[in-house]
């Protein structure tokens, strides 16, 4: 086994990086705790969000975050202990002025930009379809990535079942636009609405007749313009989408998975490992997030007493918490209250257990790092419960006792 | 507020992991046992609900299979939606079939955003249509299990979004049939679930405005999952700080050290406060009644687990916000 990476120092050295796990496992919480960190480190350090729940503003405590960086002010900043060099802003993906800044880069004239951005189905497709989120989301970290004024941009990827969406993006896009039928579909000739189909091989003549069957002519027309305005950029767009791929699994870079406890969480981060492997992704660590630990043993949990109630321990505690209350005081229910919580708990701490240790232990095992945080009373909604959550993250080297624990399970 | 049982279609929504699916599932049990021919329908890549019906079950794919008797569940796939859709109009099942043969297709497919949510939801419309012999709906009631949201609301805005980026032609007709029928409050139901705590909480109250302005998608409850049930006896409210003032050399036999239980109970009393608390929030941000379920201690899967969570869903008398 190699030695495990250090979050601290992936966060201290890296240029890149994107938290990726499926939604509601703390992503969001995570990006902010990592970003936080940076700045602490000293790093300038900007933090994207592309979740549309406003979870980041949140937890962070700016009142609006919108498509340009907003610095947290300078005061709390040092009160959570970032020094002078340190900077930390966030900000939130607005996917359509994003799309249309892209839009008016790469398009060769005023007049292309202008007809992309008048054209029907592209006002569609830059915001309110499922997808283009990640496409958008591509080129702002990009974007960031080009500026000089950062050190390091994590990104909160967004809540999506594929959690490589974010990554295919780019490639998805290109072979879209590389498609035979796309190529088709180019021709100004048909953009016109004056070639008859019949010239195209059978096949795409075929797919053509269908599409247009159910469409209607004018909405092939359509697709075919904006498909025809998005030519004479296609070239900067393929440029483009190449770098972003290249630095994204780059050495700059780091993917971190989140995950939780939860049976289905589990799975479905184990099949984003697998994914990950597929894409030749290297993992930096895996942040296993609302573990229950058992009280008092921090972050390894130890064998979890698993007990029937027994009378006699309800009768001694009964008699130990009755002599300090008065008469009227319910202790033998109270007692089996108390027993029946440890032993709820105790549940909790052993199915989280169970459910994570093929997880950790496949992480471990590829040298990432492995931490866990523990399911806390209240909830993270501000700087000093990241702070906290930062602890658990970046505090004392737990991972190499988990990973035993957990391969040895 | 009409009962639950008695709606025609229900899309249970929420953020990832909330129990969109188990409530989906719990919904189903109750409405068949209590005799409606009820479809289920998952929207996703995998299945997970036929296994928390009855651990082990086989998936029951796009053709479905009935889990019990008047319940049947499905998943909807939409490349095995599309290719009906396209038999249905074009008639000619060999050139559908050639067609989704053509690799062209399937890259223009794969890139192509928002056609999925609409097969989608066009395959629920067409089930909502279905007859039996008789003439009666083939099925009572219809619920959905949708993706979590942000895709959810995504999901539900795609045949406004079709209407008006085609502009003629079949397509078009029938994203206008199906968002008739989603925003129709005597045919559709959005239910949303929540957990009470702080972040999903938001999220839900964020939701229902966003349903109420742009969507316009009924909704006339929330349903607050895995609440976590009081801890403590009557008289007995501040057990964890007695634990917690229990001499530290005591030792019970048989029991784990008093401060693990101090803590143990601390923890339980935590979550009661939040959930309770939160429970309230949601309650009064989105101005709707409140459905809660409990947190079932040995989880929610399986037949009983399912009916218990069933019956508290289906109870009249929610809380009034
Ligand atoms: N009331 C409950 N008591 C105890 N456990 C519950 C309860 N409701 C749900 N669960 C558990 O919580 C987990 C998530 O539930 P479920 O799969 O229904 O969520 P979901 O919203 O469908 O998730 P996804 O967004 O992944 O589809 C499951 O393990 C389920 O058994
Ligand atoms: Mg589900």
């Amino acid at each position: 086994m190699k030695t495990p990476l250090d979050p601290k120092a992936v966060i201290r050295d890296r240029r890149i990086v994107v938290c990726v796990g499926t939604g509601g496992v703390g992503k969001t919480t995570l990006a902010a705790c990592f970003a936080l960190e940076g700045a602490r480190l000293g790093r300038r350090t900007a933090v994207l969000t592309i979740d549309p729940a406003r979870r980041l503003a949140d937890a962070l405590g700016v009142a609006e975050l919108g498509n340009e960086p907003t610095d947290l002010p300078r005061e709390r900043l040092t009160a959570l202990g970032v020094p002078p060099e340190g900077r930390l802003a966030a900000l939130m993906l607005d996917m359509k002025r994003t799309f249309d800044a892209l839009v008016a880069r790469f398009a060769d004239s005023e007049e292309a930009r202008q007809r992309i951005l008048g054209n029907r189905i592209y006002q569609h497709v830059s915001d309110a379809l499922a997808g283009s989120a990640e496409y958008s989301a591509m080129e702002k970290v990009f974007e960031l990535s080009e500026r000089e004024d950062f050190d390091l941009i994590v990104v909160d990827t967004p809540p999506s079942q594929h959690a490589l969406d974010f990554l295919e993006a780019p490639r998805r896009l290109l072979e879209f636009l590389d498609s035979r039928l796309v190529q088709i579909l180019l021709h100004p000739a048909f953009a016109a609405g004056r070639l008859g189909f019949r010239i195209f091989q059978r096949g795409t003549e075929r797919v053509l007749r269908v599409i247009e069957r159910i469409s209607g002519v004018s909405f092939l027309e359509d697709i075919s313009e904006f498909l025809l305005a998005f030519e004479g950029m296609s070239e900067g767009f393929r440029e483009r989408a190449r770098q972003v791929q290249d630095r994204l699994v780059g050495p700059d870079a780091a993917f971190v998975l989140a995950a939780s406890p939860a049976p289905q969480a589990t799975s479905h981060a184990l099949g984003m490992l697998d994914r990950l492997a597929a894409a030749r992704v290297p993992l930096a660590g895996v942040v296993v997030n609302r573990v229950h630990l058992w009280p008092g043993v921090g972050p390894t949990p130890e064998r979890v007493p698993e007990q029937e109630q027994d009378e006699a321990a309800v009768a001694a505690l009964a008699a130990a918490l009755a002599a300090d209350a008065g008469a009227d005081f319910p202790a033998n229910d109270a007692a089996r209250a108390a027993l029946a919580c440890a032993d709820g708990y105790a549940g909790w701490v052993r199915d989280d257990a169970e459910s994570t240790a093929q997880l950790e232990a496949r992480v471990a095992r590829s040298g990432g790092f492995v931490r866990r945080v523990p399911e806390l009373a209240g909830d993270v909604h501000d700087l000093e419960g990241l702070v906290h959550v930062g602890d658990w993250v970046f505090g004392g080297p737990a991972s190499g006792a988990d990973a035993g624990r957990s391969e040895g399970a | 507020m009409l009962p639950l049982l008695d709606r025609r279609l229900v899309i249970v929504t929420g953020k990832g992991g909330t129990g969109k699916t188990t409530v989906a599932a719990a919904l189903a049990i109750v409405a068949a046992a209590a005799g409606r021919r009820v479809l289920v329908a998952e929207v996703g890549l995998d299945e997970h609900l036929p296994a928390i019906v009855a651990p082990g079950a086989r998936p029951v794919g796009y053709d479905g299979r009935d889990l019990a008797k008047g319940l049947r569940a499905m998943r909807i796939d939409p490349y095995e939606a599309l290719a009906e859709y396209l038999g249905l109009q074009i008639g000619l099942r060999g050139v559908v079939r050639r067609v989704f043969e053509n690799r062209a297709f399937r890259q223009l497919m794969d890139a192509s955003p928002g056609w999925r949510e609409l097969i989608t939801l066009g395959k629920v419309w067409h089930l909502e249509q279905m007859q039996d012999e008789q003439g009666r709906n083939r099925f009572d009631l219809i619920i959905v299990d949708a993706p979590a949201t942000g895709h959810g609301l995504t999901f539900l805005d795609v045949p406004r979004v079709v209407g008006s980026a085609v502009r003629a032609g079949p397509l078009r007709r029938h994203a206008g049939w199906v968002e008739q029928m989603i925003r129709d409050p005597d045919r559709t139901l959005l239910l949303p679930v929540a957990l009470a705590e702080e972040l999903p909480a938001r999220e839900t109250a964020e939701l229902v405005q966003r349903l109420r302005e742009d969507v316009g998608v009924p909704v006339d409850r929330v349903v607050v999952n895995a609440v976590a049930p009081a801890p403590f006896p009557p008289g007995a409210g501040d057990l964890d700080e007695r634990l917690a003032r229990l001499p530290a050399h005591l030792r019970i036999p048989g029991a784990p050290p008093v401060a693990v239980l101090a803590a143990c109970a601390a923890h339980w009393r935590g979550r009661h406060e939040l959930n309770a608390r939160w429970t309230q929030v949601i309650a009064e941000s989105t101005e709707l009644p409140i459905v809660t379920l409990p947190r079932l201690a040995h989880g929610a899967r399986g037949r009983d687990a399912l009916s218990v969570l069933g019956h508290a869903l289906v109870r009249e008398g929610a809380v009034a916000p």
